[in-house]
This record gives C-alpha cells, structure tokens and sequence, in this order.
C-alpha cells in the first residue's frame, strides 16, 4: 500500500511538473508572439500616425501658402504700379483698392512713404479697406500722431530688409478683432531710393478653422505658433495672440515644458516629438510654414495612437490567460484521470490478487491430491475442478470416516465470488454435519435447514451426497436437484434420483434419501452442469452422449479424467468456458474380508475364500491356487508363532481385488511375530541337507509380489500385492 | 483328504486324493509313517488326484524322500498337475523327486 502510494505522489509529481512546462512554454510562446505583434503593430501604427499627421500638415501648409502667395503675388504684382504713382502721390491710394478690389482675400492695403520722401507730406498712408462684413472699400490714413507708421513693424523691417516681409500676425482691433497679417515690401522710385512700403493685410479667420479643423484623431488638436512663438491657432481662444508657448508652458506651471519643441519649432524644423504632461503622453508632430516663419504642429494624445493597439493587447492578454487557464483545468483533469485511473488499475490489480488468494483458499478446501487414499486399494478416485472465473461455485469433497466414504458434488447458483462464498459454507457444513450422521437424506436436510435459514440473497446449490460402505459396498445417498452420477458397472446407467429441492430453496423440507449397492470394480462418475452444458463456439452442448462415450472406456480414474477433460477442451475449441466444470471420478473395489480363528483347521476356509474371488474376477485357477498357498502359508505362520499354544485369536483377512492387482492384508492381535524377517529355505541343498523350515515364507515371497509386514496399534499386519 | 497306501511287489504306491494343506497334513502324516518307517522299497506317490499342496506337504513329501534316501529306497512322484508341478518348481522340489507322468 505504502509503496503504491509513494508511486502515485511520484506519478502525480512527474505530472504535475510536465504540466507546469507545458503550461509555461504554452504562456512563453504566446507573450512572445504577442509581444512580436504589439512591437510590430506599434510600429505601424505610429507610421501611419505620422503619415497622417505629416499629410495633413503639408495639405495645410499648401493652403495656407497659396494664400500667402497670393497675397504676395498681389502686392508684388501691383509693385510697379506703386512706383509709377510716387509720382503723383495722390493716386497712391489708387493702388491699394486696386489691390483690394483683385484680390478678395485681401483686406486692407496701403502705400506708406517713408517720411522725408515727399517734402509737402513728412507722412502719407493713404489705407483702403475692406469695412468688417461687407465688400465696400473704404479709406483712411494711418498717418495719425497716435499710430505712427513709421515706428511699425510692417514698415521699418522690409525697408531694413530689402525685401518682402511678412509681419508678426496681430489682432486688428479697429477692424472687429480680427487676426491679421501683413505681407509688406519695399518701393523703391526710379533712383532707387527708398520711397515706400507697401502692403496687403489678409484675415487669419480662416486659419483658425483651417489649423483647428485638422482632426486626425478625434483626441488630437492642432497649433499653430508665429515666428516670435506667439500663440496664433490653438483650442484654448484665451490663449491665441496673447501668449507665446513658453508662457502658456509657464502658466501650466512647467516652464520647460515645450522648451524643445518650441526651439524646434521657431527654428523652422520639421518633426516630431514627445511631452508629458499630466501622465498624458503626447505626439507632437510639427511643420514649418515657409515664408512667414510660423510653425504648425498636430498634438495627439499617446492613447489616442495606440489606444486600439493596446485595446487589442489587453483583449490578446486576457484570451492568453484565458487559454492558460483552460490548458492548466484540462491538464488538471487530465492528471487527475490518469492518477484515478492508476488508482483504479492498482485497485484491479489487488483485487485480482485477492481473487487469485481466494481461489487457492478455496482449492485448499478440497481434496486435489490424487490419489487421495495412497494406502486404500479399494478406492481409485480422481476429481477435479476448473472454475470459470477465478472462483467458483462449484464443489466436491470426500473423506473416509469408520470405513464410509462420505463423498459430494455440488454446483451453487450464481458464479464468482457470491457463489464461491456459498461454496465454501457448503463444503463446511458437509464437513461438520456428516461428523455424527451417517445418513445422507439426514444431512442434506440438516444442510438445507441452516442454508435456508440465512439465505437472503435466494442462493440455492444444487447437491449429491453419497455415503458408501466401504466393507459392504451399500451406497446411500441422497440427490439434491443435482444431475444424476452415471453409475459405470457391466453397463453404463444413470444412478436413479428422486426430485429433491436443492439445497437453500426451502426450510423444513424433507430430503428423501436412496441407496444401491457399489459391487467390487464398480464406478461412480459424478459431474456438473458445467461438464453436460459445456459449449462450443456454435452453442452446441457436451451433452450427456459424449460422456458416455468417453466412459465407455475401461481405465483408471485418473486416466478416465484425462479423457474427459481432452474430450471437452476438443470440443468447446476456442470459445471461452462458461461455467465451472467439476467432475469426481470413484472406482469402488469391495474389501473381501474373511475371519479365521486361532487353529489350523480354519485354514481350510481360505480355498472357499480365494475361490470365489477367483470366480468374481474370472482369475486363473493356477493363480488362485498359488495365492490359496501363499495365504495359508501366512495364515499358518500366524496361527503357529503369533499365537502360542492355547491362546484365542483371530486371523483379519481383507482382500481388495484391484483393476490390475490383489491386495492381501492379514491381521492379528498376537505376540508381535515377523515373518519376513525368518530364514528361507535354501531349495538348492540336497535331499540330505534339506532342512524342514522356511519353506511357508520362501512361497510367500515367490507367489506375491510384495510382502510387507508392519507392527501397529499392537498388531502384525501383513501386507501381500499380486499384480494380475 | 483321502490318502490310499497299498503294497504290492515291494512297491508301496500312495495315492493322494483332495488338497493337501496344513490342517490336513498331520493325518496325512500319520498314514504316511508306515511308509516312512519301511522306506527301502519303491514309492511311488500317485499325486493324479491331489489338487493342492502347502508347505506342510512338502515337508511330509520331504520326510518321505528322506527315509528312502537314507533306507535304499527310491520315490517317485507321479502324475503332478501343474499347479503342483509349479510349486515343486519353485521349491527346487523337482530337482529332489523322480518324477514321472
């Protein structure tokens, strides 16, 4: 037990770690691809973020330059013609609404001089405009004391700087709080003076919608800053034109927030980048606007980007650990299984050793050494019993008890262990109740009655007991539902039985008894249903027809079981046995008994005695009359030396008459006297040297095959055996 | 058991009759000692109708050959069924006998 549990916990251990590879190797293999896919995926993704938010950007950059472009092709176009009006600077304003009135995106225009170029005017900014809301062109100065054009950005760069200029953007406040810009470029007249700037303003209305309306991702958001850094496009309004990104990064309390991206950006790169802020991790990716120095930049949260990505990692994770989960209850399932079914298998395997106890518990209830009776020559027997299964419910059994052979065979309902447990209460109680009881209906009765009493389980045994006298050959017995013996004497019969219950069906009944008598060389073949119902593979009985048959042979017993057994196993083949098969086999030799007493004269009774054993077993009249002299010569040496003179006694003379030998056993109470131990006869002496002794034991030798002489229980017994 | 003795011509002859065993060789004995006192004739013992014969005979044949042999006498068996003839066999008797058919 201890062992076979050691081994299952090995076996589980051994499972149990196989198990935990597998799973390991199942969850190494999964993350790993999973993994594979996440970086790879990733990757993708973030391309094509880039590639939609770089698209965009250049869409809106192209936009925003075509503006741009007109805008400046407008004023450079209209160049010329502002050279020609120096001349007449009345009709500079002429130029403006020209410019106005070609250009619809443009909103206001001027021709500033620089101050000093015309002598009767020190400052002259004739400006047209379109008025907010409609397409009326209006004019107006800008050479006021308090605006002071001069000391304007849009005026004082491009003359510094040779060449077109576009300025800071910046929220017209006269003209409805609009975000403006304006592309100024310096006239030169036909010396090549610097004589004046002029300029076309364009609303950045359309910016904010144009920048704010990119939505790569709903999250994402989009800006755009000036040249300066000034906020010009982005969703915070409070913001735009009144904070330059470092101080909007200030006011959210980092002031290094954007510091890289913000020199990134004014430098005029293009790119992208990462911040966090608040936890949020932010794509930024960013693209300068060519000519007026902005920078325009798509801001998309990280979770935006790989929110699906991750969405589909975490439902991946979630199905890994799932499947992992399933992998380890199946593998469970599968150990567990396998150690139930080692449990059941090491449980089979001791029940089948259990059974294999049982079944030779139950052969040594039986007799099974044959011959049973070495010393008895007046019983040859054989039985045997081939269980169907490991035990069985069949039976014989057999013992000597005061000369009687108290014999059986019986066949319990049921097969197995049921009925190998009934067998064996049978078999007790055939012992113990045949003890004192001589009468077989007797016994059976009494069987039946303690049988019945506790048989809950409707058990029944079908029984034949016989009781045979072994001096006379009577033979009681008494049948119990069994199949009647085949009694094999000059003929082969069928023992006669009455229809008695078996044995267990019904307490109180009255089992009636029979008797016959067994005469010397007679047979008794008693047998189970197992043998008449054997079966062949084309369901054909045995049947009683090939007993006889095979009995129809003269031999031993042993031989005789032999033969049936052959006959049987030829006959059934290869189909499996279907029930027990129990045969007993009994060759009764009757005892011959003759009683001399202590005189000679009794010696004459012996040629009675010998002759009609002669006449029984139609012996040679020559044999009988060599074993007539070799008795009298062993009965005379009884009565002269066992007894002395004037002494009673009794001579026992048991013949048993073999199938192939005699047996003489002659038996006295006298002085202890051993004739084997006497001087023989020298028979080659002369007619002069002859002595008169020795002669009786030298023809007893002669005659008889063996002599045998033992002193027991205070009497001589002489064994003599002749073979026929 | 009948035992005959008759004497003629100096041969006594001694026909035995019946089963010569050992509760009827005292008698035969007795009837025999004449014949064993006188031994220096011819004996002839005529066995045609003896039908068993136990060691207690042969000793009485035995006693027989033995006053002959020490007397001048002579025996002859005659007539021993097989049986008996056997039995001499064994005995190493036929060896000591004359026998005759």
């Amino acid at each position: 037990m201890k062992a076979r549990e050691a081994l299952s916990k090995v076996f589980v251990q051994k499972s149990a770690r196989a198990g935990l590879m597998l799973v390991l190797v199942a969850a190494f293999t999964l993350e790993a691809t999973s993994i594979v896919q996440f970086v790879f995926s990733q990757r993708t993704i973030k391309e094509e973020a880039t590639t939609k938010a770089e698209s965009q950007l250049d869409a809106t950059k192209l936009k925003i330059l075509d503006i741009v472009d007109q805008a400046e092709t407008a004023v450079r176009n209209s160049a010329w013609l502002a050279q020609w009006a120096l001349e007449v600077p009345d009709s500079l304003y002429a130029v403006s609404r020209r410019i106005l009135e070609t250009n619809p995106i443009i909103v206001g225009s001027t021709v500033a001089l620089v101050p000093g170029y015309d002598s009767k005017r020190p400052l002259y900014s004739p400006y047209c405009f379109r008025a907010h809301g409609s397409d009326k062109i209006d004019v107006s100065s800008l050479a006021t004391e308090e605006y002071d054009y001069p000391s304007q950005e849009w005026f004082t760069k491009p003359l510094e700087l040779g060449v077109g200029y576009w300025s800071e953007p910046y929220v017209d406040v006269g003209g409805g709080n609009i975000l403006m810009t304006t592309y100024s470029l310096p006239i030169l007249d036909r010396n090549g003076r610097k004589a004046a700037v002029l300029t076309a303003d364009i609303s950045l209305d359309w910016l904010t919608d144009m920048v704010g309306g990119i939505k790569v991702y709903p999250q994402a958001f989009s800006m755009m800053i000036s040249r300066e850094g000034r906020i010009m496009v982005c969703p915070t309004e409070s913001l735009v034109m009144k904070y330059t990104v470092n101080e909007a990064a200030s006011s959210l309390g980092d002031s290094a927030l954007f510091s890289d991206l913000n020199r990134s950006m004014l430098s005029g790169e293009r790119g992208n980048q990462t911040f966090k802020y608040k936890k949020t991790k932010m794509h930024v990716f960013f693209a300068p606007v060519e000519k007026t120095g902005w920078s325009m930049s798509i801001m998309i949260p990280d979770s935006e980007i790989f929110g699906n990505v991750r969405k589909m990692g975490l439902i991946v994770k979630i199905l890994q650990l799932l499947g992992i989960l399933m992998l380890i209850i199946i593998l469970r399932a599968v150990i567990m299984n396998q150690i139930k079914y080692n449990e059941l298998n090491d449980r089979k395997k001791v029940m089948e050793n259990e059974l294999q106890i049982a079944r030779s518990i139950q052969m040594a209830m039986i007799p099974k050494i044959f011959p049973p009776f070495p010393d008895r020559k007046d019983l040859d027997m054989t039985a045997t019993i081939v269980p169907a299964k490991e035990v069985g419910g069949d039976l014989y059994d057999f013992y000597i008890r005061d000369e009687k052979l108290f014999f059986c065979i019986g066949d319990v309902s049921g097969k197995g262990i049921p009925a190998s447990l009934v067998m064996a209460v049978t078999r007790s109680m055939f012992r113990t109740l045949s003890t004192h009881e001589d009468d077989p209906a007797r016994i059976v009765s009494l069987m039946n009655d303690s049988m019945a009493d506790v048989n809950e389980n409707n058990m029944f045994v079908t029984f034949f007991l016989g009781v045979l006298d072994l001096t006379t050959g009577q033979m009681r017995y008494c049948n119990a539902g069994h199949n009647a013996p085949v009694m094999l004497t000059d003929t082969k019969w069928l023992l006669p039985v009455v229809s008695n219950l078996p044995i267990g069906v019904l307490k109180g009944f009255e089992f009636e008894g029979q008797e016959t008598v067994m005469n010397d060389d007679d047979a008794i073949f008693l047998y189970t249903d197992g043998l008449s119902e054997a079966e062949n593979s084309q369901h054909e009985l045995f049947g009683e027809k090939r007993i006889y048959d095979v009995l129809g042979t003269r031999r031993s017993s042993a031989d005789h079981m032999e033969a049936i057994k052959e006959a049987v196993s030829e006959f059934v083949g290869d189909a499996p046995q279907s029930d027990d098969l129990t045969m007993l086999f009994i060759h009764y030799f009757r005892r011959r008994h003759l009683t001399l007493e202590n005189d000679i004269k009794e010696i004459a009774r012996l040629a009675e005695f010998l002759d009609q054993i002669g006449n029984d077993r139609s012996l040679d009249q020559g044999l009988v009359s060599s074993l007539n002299l070799a008795l009298e010569e062993a009965a005379t040496n009884v009565i002269m030396y066992a007894y002395p003179k004037e002494t009673a006694g009794a001579l026992d003379i048991d013949a048993v008459l073999g199938k192939d030998f005699l047996e003489f056993t002659l038996t006295d109470g006298g002085v202890p006297f051993d004739p084997t131990a006497a001087p023989e006869a020298d028979i080659t002496l002369g007619v002069e040297e002859r002595g008169i002794g020795g002669l009786g034991i030298f023809l007893v030798r002669n005659i008889m095959d063996s002599v045998v002489y033992t002193r027991k229980d205070g009497k001589n017994i002489l064994k003599m055996t002749k073979k026929i | 058991m009948e035992v005959t003795v008759t004497k003629s011509e100096g041969i006594t002859t001694v026909v035995l009759e019946g089963r010569l065993d050992t509760p009827a060789s005292p008698e035969v004995s007795a009837k025999l000692e004449p014949v064993v006192q006188d031994a220096s004739g011819t004996i002839i013992l005529d066995c045609g109708k003896l039908t068993y014969i136990s060691s207690s005979g042969l000793r009485i044949f035995l006693s027989v050959r033995k006053a002959a042999a020490a007397a001048g006498g002579n025996v002859i068996v005659k007539s021993i069924c097989p049986d008996i003839r056997n039995v001499f066999m064994m005995t190493g008797f036929l060896n000591l006998f004359q026998i005759e058919d």
